[in-house]
Protein backbone atom coordinates (compact mmCIF):
# COMPACT_ATOMS: atom_id res chain seq x y z
CA UNK A 1 0.00 0.00 0.00
CA UNK A 2 3.00 2.27 -0.40
CA UNK A 3 2.06 3.53 -3.87
CA UNK A 4 0.77 7.03 -4.21
CA UNK A 5 -2.10 7.89 -6.51
CA UNK A 6 -3.25 4.36 -6.97
CA UNK A 7 -5.82 3.62 -9.61
CA UNK A 8 -9.28 2.35 -8.70
CA UNK A 9 -8.38 -1.23 -9.46
CA UNK A 10 -5.32 -1.03 -7.22
CA UNK A 11 -7.38 0.59 -4.47
CA UNK A 12 -9.99 -2.16 -4.61
CA UNK A 13 -7.33 -4.84 -4.48
CA UNK A 14 -5.69 -3.10 -1.52
CA UNK A 15 -9.06 -2.75 0.23
CA UNK A 16 -9.77 -6.45 -0.25
CA UNK A 17 -6.34 -7.32 1.12
CA UNK A 18 -6.87 -5.05 4.12
CA UNK A 19 -10.27 -6.57 4.84
CA UNK A 20 -8.88 -10.07 4.57
CA UNK A 21 -5.98 -9.27 6.87
CA UNK A 22 -8.07 -7.27 9.35
CA UNK A 23 -6.11 -4.10 8.71
CA UNK A 24 -8.73 -1.65 7.47
CA UNK A 25 -7.27 1.23 9.56
CA UNK A 26 -3.97 0.86 7.70
CA UNK A 27 -5.80 1.02 4.39
CA UNK A 28 -7.76 4.11 5.46
CA UNK A 29 -4.61 5.83 6.66
CA UNK A 30 -2.85 5.05 3.40
CA UNK A 31 -5.40 6.96 1.32
CA UNK A 32 -4.28 10.28 -0.12
CA UNK A 33 -6.75 13.11 -0.68
CA UNK A 34 -6.88 12.38 -4.38
CA UNK A 35 -7.47 8.68 -3.80
CA UNK A 36 -10.20 9.48 -1.29
CA UNK A 37 -11.97 11.59 -3.92
CA UNK A 38 -11.44 8.91 -6.54
CA UNK A 39 -13.05 6.30 -4.31
CA UNK A 40 -15.91 8.64 -3.49
CA UNK A 41 -16.90 9.02 -7.11
CA UNK A 42 -16.21 5.51 -8.39
CA UNK A 43 -19.19 3.26 -8.88
CA UNK A 44 -16.89 0.38 -9.77
CA UNK A 45 -15.21 0.60 -6.40
CA UNK A 46 -18.49 0.43 -4.48
CA UNK A 47 -19.77 -2.40 -6.65
CA UNK A 48 -16.57 -4.26 -5.94
CA UNK A 49 -16.69 -3.80 -2.17
CA UNK A 50 -19.88 -5.84 -1.86
CA UNK A 51 -18.28 -8.79 -3.62
CA UNK A 52 -15.11 -8.37 -1.58
CA UNK A 53 -17.15 -8.59 1.63
CA UNK A 54 -18.80 -11.75 0.35
CA UNK A 55 -15.45 -13.29 -0.53
CA UNK A 56 -14.07 -12.32 2.84
CA UNK A 57 -17.01 -13.86 4.61
CA UNK A 58 -17.08 -17.07 2.58
CA UNK A 59 -13.33 -17.53 2.66
CA UNK A 60 -12.35 -16.49 6.12
CA UNK A 61 -15.25 -15.91 8.50
CA UNK A 62 -15.53 -19.63 9.19
CA UNK A 63 -11.82 -19.81 9.99
CA UNK A 64 -11.93 -16.89 12.41
CA UNK A 65 -10.97 -17.88 15.93
CA UNK A 66 -14.05 -17.26 18.00
CA UNK A 67 -13.85 -16.62 21.71
CA UNK A 68 -15.37 -18.83 24.36
CA UNK A 69 -19.10 -17.99 24.42
CA UNK A 70 -19.39 -18.20 28.20
CA UNK A 71 -16.59 -15.70 28.63
CA UNK A 72 -18.16 -13.46 26.03
CA UNK A 73 -21.54 -13.66 27.82
CA UNK A 74 -19.89 -12.42 31.00
CA UNK A 75 -18.54 -9.45 29.04
CA UNK A 76 -22.02 -8.66 27.72
CA UNK A 77 -23.45 -9.03 31.21
CA UNK A 78 -20.85 -6.63 32.62
CA UNK A 79 -21.75 -4.08 29.95
CA UNK A 80 -25.45 -4.47 30.75
CA UNK A 81 -24.73 -4.13 34.48
CA UNK A 82 -22.85 -0.93 33.85
CA UNK A 83 -25.71 0.46 31.78
CA UNK A 84 -28.19 -0.54 34.48
CA UNK A 85 -26.06 1.20 37.08
CA UNK A 86 -25.90 4.33 34.95
CA UNK A 87 -29.66 4.28 34.42
CA UNK A 88 -30.35 3.88 38.13
CA UNK A 89 -27.85 6.45 39.31
CA UNK A 90 -29.50 9.68 40.50
CA UNK A 91 -29.05 12.47 38.01
CA UNK A 92 -26.55 15.10 39.00
CA UNK A 93 -27.96 17.81 36.84
CA UNK A 94 -27.20 21.38 37.76
CA UNK A 95 -29.82 22.72 40.17
CA UNK A 96 -31.55 19.34 40.55
CA UNK A 97 -33.71 18.85 43.61
CA UNK A 98 -31.49 16.07 44.98
CA UNK A 99 -28.24 17.83 44.29
CA UNK A 100 -26.32 18.84 47.36
CA UNK A 101 -23.97 21.70 46.73
CA UNK A 102 -20.51 21.02 48.09
CA UNK A 103 -19.34 24.07 49.86
CA UNK A 104 -15.61 24.65 50.07
CA UNK A 105 -16.09 26.85 53.08
CA UNK A 106 -17.02 23.82 55.19
CA UNK A 107 -13.35 22.94 55.51
CA UNK A 108 -12.52 26.34 56.88
CA UNK A 109 -15.35 26.15 59.38
CA UNK A 110 -13.78 23.29 61.27
CA UNK A 111 -12.78 24.20 64.81
CA UNK A 112 -9.06 24.71 65.10
CA UNK B 1 -36.67 -20.98 13.83
CA UNK B 2 -34.76 -22.83 16.50
CA UNK B 3 -36.88 -23.35 19.63
CA UNK B 4 -34.10 -22.01 21.85
CA UNK B 5 -33.92 -18.83 19.81
CA UNK B 6 -37.70 -18.40 19.81
CA UNK B 7 -37.73 -18.71 23.60
CA UNK B 8 -34.90 -16.20 23.91
CA UNK B 9 -36.67 -13.70 21.67
CA UNK B 10 -39.84 -14.05 23.74
CA UNK B 11 -37.86 -13.43 26.91
CA UNK B 12 -36.28 -10.33 25.41
CA UNK B 13 -39.69 -8.71 25.08
CA UNK B 14 -40.24 -8.79 28.84
CA UNK B 15 -40.56 -5.25 30.22
CA UNK B 16 -38.52 -6.18 33.29
CA UNK B 17 -34.88 -5.23 32.69
CA UNK B 18 -33.51 -7.88 35.07
CA UNK B 19 -35.49 -10.63 33.39
CA UNK B 20 -34.22 -9.45 30.02
CA UNK B 21 -30.70 -9.49 31.38
CA UNK B 22 -31.07 -13.14 32.39
CA UNK B 23 -32.52 -13.99 28.98
CA UNK B 24 -29.49 -12.50 27.24
CA UNK B 25 -27.50 -15.60 28.17
CA UNK B 26 -29.81 -17.76 26.07
CA UNK B 27 -30.02 -15.23 23.28
CA UNK B 28 -26.24 -14.80 23.01
CA UNK B 29 -25.71 -18.56 22.95
CA UNK B 30 -28.27 -18.95 20.16
CA UNK B 31 -27.00 -16.11 17.97
CA UNK B 32 -23.34 -15.48 18.74
CA UNK B 33 -21.84 -17.43 15.84
CA UNK B 34 -24.29 -16.03 13.29
CA UNK B 35 -23.74 -12.43 14.33
CA UNK B 36 -19.98 -12.55 14.69
CA UNK B 37 -19.57 -13.97 11.19
CA UNK B 38 -21.71 -11.19 9.75
CA UNK B 39 -19.56 -8.60 11.52
CA UNK B 40 -16.47 -10.32 10.20
CA UNK B 41 -17.58 -9.42 6.67
CA UNK B 42 -16.96 -5.78 7.53
CA UNK B 43 -14.13 -5.87 9.99
CA UNK B 44 -12.02 -8.93 9.16
CA UNK B 45 -10.68 -8.83 12.69
CA UNK B 46 -11.94 -11.01 15.54
CA UNK B 47 -11.06 -8.63 18.37
CA UNK B 48 -12.87 -5.72 16.75
CA UNK B 49 -15.85 -8.01 16.04
CA UNK B 50 -16.13 -8.96 19.71
CA UNK B 51 -16.04 -5.35 20.85
CA UNK B 52 -18.76 -4.32 18.42
CA UNK B 53 -20.90 -7.34 19.20
CA UNK B 54 -20.73 -6.66 22.93
CA UNK B 55 -22.28 -3.24 22.31
CA UNK B 56 -24.80 -4.70 19.88
CA UNK B 57 -26.08 -7.17 22.49
CA UNK B 58 -26.26 -4.49 25.15
CA UNK B 59 -28.24 -2.29 22.72
CA UNK B 60 -30.61 -5.17 22.04
CA UNK B 61 -31.09 -5.66 25.77
CA UNK B 62 -31.83 -1.96 26.20
CA UNK B 63 -34.21 -1.58 23.25
CA UNK B 64 -35.38 -4.95 21.95
CA UNK B 65 -38.60 -3.66 20.32
CA UNK B 66 -37.29 -4.01 16.79
CA UNK B 67 -37.11 -7.76 17.25
CA UNK B 68 -40.76 -8.10 18.25
CA UNK B 69 -42.04 -9.29 14.87
CA UNK B 70 -39.09 -11.41 13.84
CA UNK B 71 -40.27 -14.81 12.58
CA UNK B 72 -37.19 -16.51 11.20
CA UNK B 73 -33.42 -16.43 11.25
CA UNK B 74 -33.11 -14.41 8.06
CA UNK B 75 -35.42 -11.71 9.41
CA UNK B 76 -33.48 -11.69 12.64
CA UNK B 77 -30.20 -11.20 10.83
CA UNK B 78 -31.61 -8.45 8.65
CA UNK B 79 -33.21 -6.61 11.59
CA UNK B 80 -30.16 -6.86 13.81
CA UNK B 81 -27.92 -5.69 10.98
CA UNK B 82 -30.15 -2.75 10.05
CA UNK B 83 -31.05 -1.47 13.50
CA UNK B 84 -28.23 -2.50 15.78
CA UNK B 85 -25.04 -3.50 13.96
CA UNK B 86 -24.88 -0.85 11.28
CA UNK B 87 -24.83 2.04 13.73
CA UNK B 88 -22.05 0.46 15.76
CA UNK B 89 -20.04 -0.38 12.66
CA UNK B 90 -20.26 3.19 11.47
CA UNK B 91 -19.01 4.40 14.83
CA UNK B 92 -15.98 2.13 14.61
CA UNK B 93 -15.14 3.27 11.11
CA UNK B 94 -15.74 6.93 11.92
CA UNK B 95 -13.25 6.58 14.75
CA UNK B 96 -10.74 4.94 12.43
CA UNK B 97 -11.22 7.56 9.77
CA UNK B 98 -10.59 10.59 11.97
CA UNK B 99 -8.35 13.08 10.15
CA UNK B 100 -8.17 10.90 7.07
CA UNK B 101 -8.96 11.64 3.47
CA UNK B 102 -12.08 9.60 2.87
CA UNK B 103 -15.31 11.58 3.15
CA UNK B 104 -17.80 10.56 5.82
CA UNK B 105 -20.23 9.62 3.07
CA UNK B 106 -17.60 7.42 1.45
CA UNK B 107 -16.89 5.89 4.81
CA UNK B 108 -20.53 5.05 5.40
CA UNK B 109 -20.65 3.22 2.11
CA UNK B 110 -17.42 1.41 2.81
CA UNK B 111 -18.47 0.00 6.12
CA UNK B 112 -22.18 -0.38 6.18
CA UNK B 113 -24.03 0.35 2.99
CA UNK B 114 -27.72 -0.10 2.50
CA UNK B 115 -28.86 -3.64 2.74
CA UNK B 116 -27.27 -5.49 -0.19
CA UNK B 117 -27.53 -9.07 -1.34
CA UNK B 118 -24.64 -10.10 0.86
CA UNK B 119 -26.39 -8.81 3.97
CA UNK B 120 -29.54 -10.77 3.20
CA UNK B 121 -27.84 -14.15 3.09
CA UNK B 122 -26.91 -16.41 5.95
CA UNK B 123 -23.37 -17.79 6.06
CA UNK B 124 -24.31 -21.10 4.43
CA UNK B 125 -26.46 -19.43 1.74
CA UNK B 126 -23.62 -17.04 1.01
CA UNK B 127 -21.14 -19.84 0.54
CA UNK B 128 -23.51 -21.72 -1.70
CA UNK B 129 -24.19 -18.62 -3.81
CA UNK B 130 -20.52 -17.83 -4.14
CA UNK B 131 -19.68 -21.39 -5.18
CA UNK B 132 -22.23 -21.15 -7.99
CA UNK B 133 -20.95 -17.75 -9.04
CA UNK B 134 -17.35 -18.93 -9.11
CA UNK B 135 -18.36 -21.79 -11.40
CA UNK B 136 -19.50 -19.25 -13.96
CA UNK B 137 -16.02 -17.72 -14.23
CA UNK B 138 -13.22 -18.63 -16.61
CA UNK B 139 -10.65 -21.05 -15.18
CA UNK B 140 -7.92 -18.43 -14.74
CA UNK B 141 -10.28 -15.94 -13.09
CA UNK B 142 -11.60 -18.58 -10.71
CA UNK B 143 -8.07 -19.73 -9.88
CA UNK B 144 -6.98 -16.17 -9.02
CA UNK B 145 -9.93 -15.71 -6.67
CA UNK B 146 -9.54 -19.13 -5.09
CA UNK B 147 -5.84 -18.57 -4.43
CA UNK B 148 -6.65 -15.23 -2.86
CA UNK B 149 -9.28 -16.88 -0.68
CA UNK B 150 -6.71 -19.42 0.43
CA UNK B 151 -4.79 -16.50 1.90
CA UNK B 152 -2.12 -15.98 -0.78
CA UNK B 153 -0.62 -12.56 -1.39
CA UNK B 154 -0.91 -10.91 -4.81
CA UNK B 155 2.78 -11.59 -5.43
CA UNK B 156 2.37 -15.28 -4.59
CA UNK B 157 -0.64 -15.49 -6.91
CA UNK B 158 1.41 -13.83 -9.67
CA UNK B 159 4.12 -16.48 -9.20
CA UNK B 160 1.54 -19.25 -9.26
CA UNK B 161 -0.13 -17.92 -12.42
CA UNK B 162 3.24 -17.06 -13.97
CA UNK B 163 2.41 -13.42 -14.54
CA UNK B 164 3.12 -9.99 -13.05
CA UNK B 165 1.74 -8.41 -9.89
CA UNK B 166 0.07 -5.67 -11.96
CA UNK B 167 -1.63 -8.23 -14.19
CA UNK B 168 -2.98 -10.12 -11.16
CA UNK B 169 -4.34 -6.90 -9.67
CA UNK B 170 -6.13 -6.10 -12.91
CA UNK B 171 -7.39 -9.67 -13.26
CA UNK B 172 -8.72 -9.63 -9.73
CA UNK B 173 -10.41 -6.27 -10.20
CA UNK B 174 -12.11 -7.39 -13.41
CA UNK B 175 -13.15 -10.67 -11.87
CA UNK B 176 -14.66 -8.94 -8.85
CA UNK B 177 -16.72 -6.70 -11.13
CA UNK B 178 -17.74 -9.71 -13.17
CA UNK B 179 -18.84 -11.46 -9.98
CA UNK B 180 -20.89 -8.43 -9.06
CA UNK B 181 -22.64 -8.56 -12.43
CA UNK B 182 -23.24 -12.29 -12.05
CA UNK B 183 -24.56 -11.67 -8.55
CA UNK B 184 -27.16 -9.25 -9.91
CA UNK B 185 -28.20 -11.75 -12.58
CA UNK B 186 -28.24 -14.57 -10.06
CA UNK B 187 -30.49 -12.57 -7.80
CA UNK B 188 -32.91 -11.94 -10.67
CA UNK B 189 -32.91 -15.63 -11.63
CA UNK B 190 -33.63 -16.57 -8.04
Amino acid sequence: MADINRTIHELLVDYSGALRDGSIPVFLKSLTGEEGQKIGSSREFWDGTEVVRMLNSAGFADKAVLPNVSLFISRVDAEIASRLKRARAPSRGRGGADAKPVSKTKKTERPI
Amino acid sequence: MDRRLRKALKGLMDPDLEHRRRTMDLFVRATFEIFIRVLYRYLGNEVECEDVLEDVYADIWEKPDRLRDVNNERELLRTVYLYYMRRRLREVYRRMNRNLHLSQEGLKRLVAPELGIAEMLSQSELQQTLRRLLNRLKARERRAIELWMEGMSIRAIANELKTTVGAVKMLKFRTILKLKKELRNYNRED
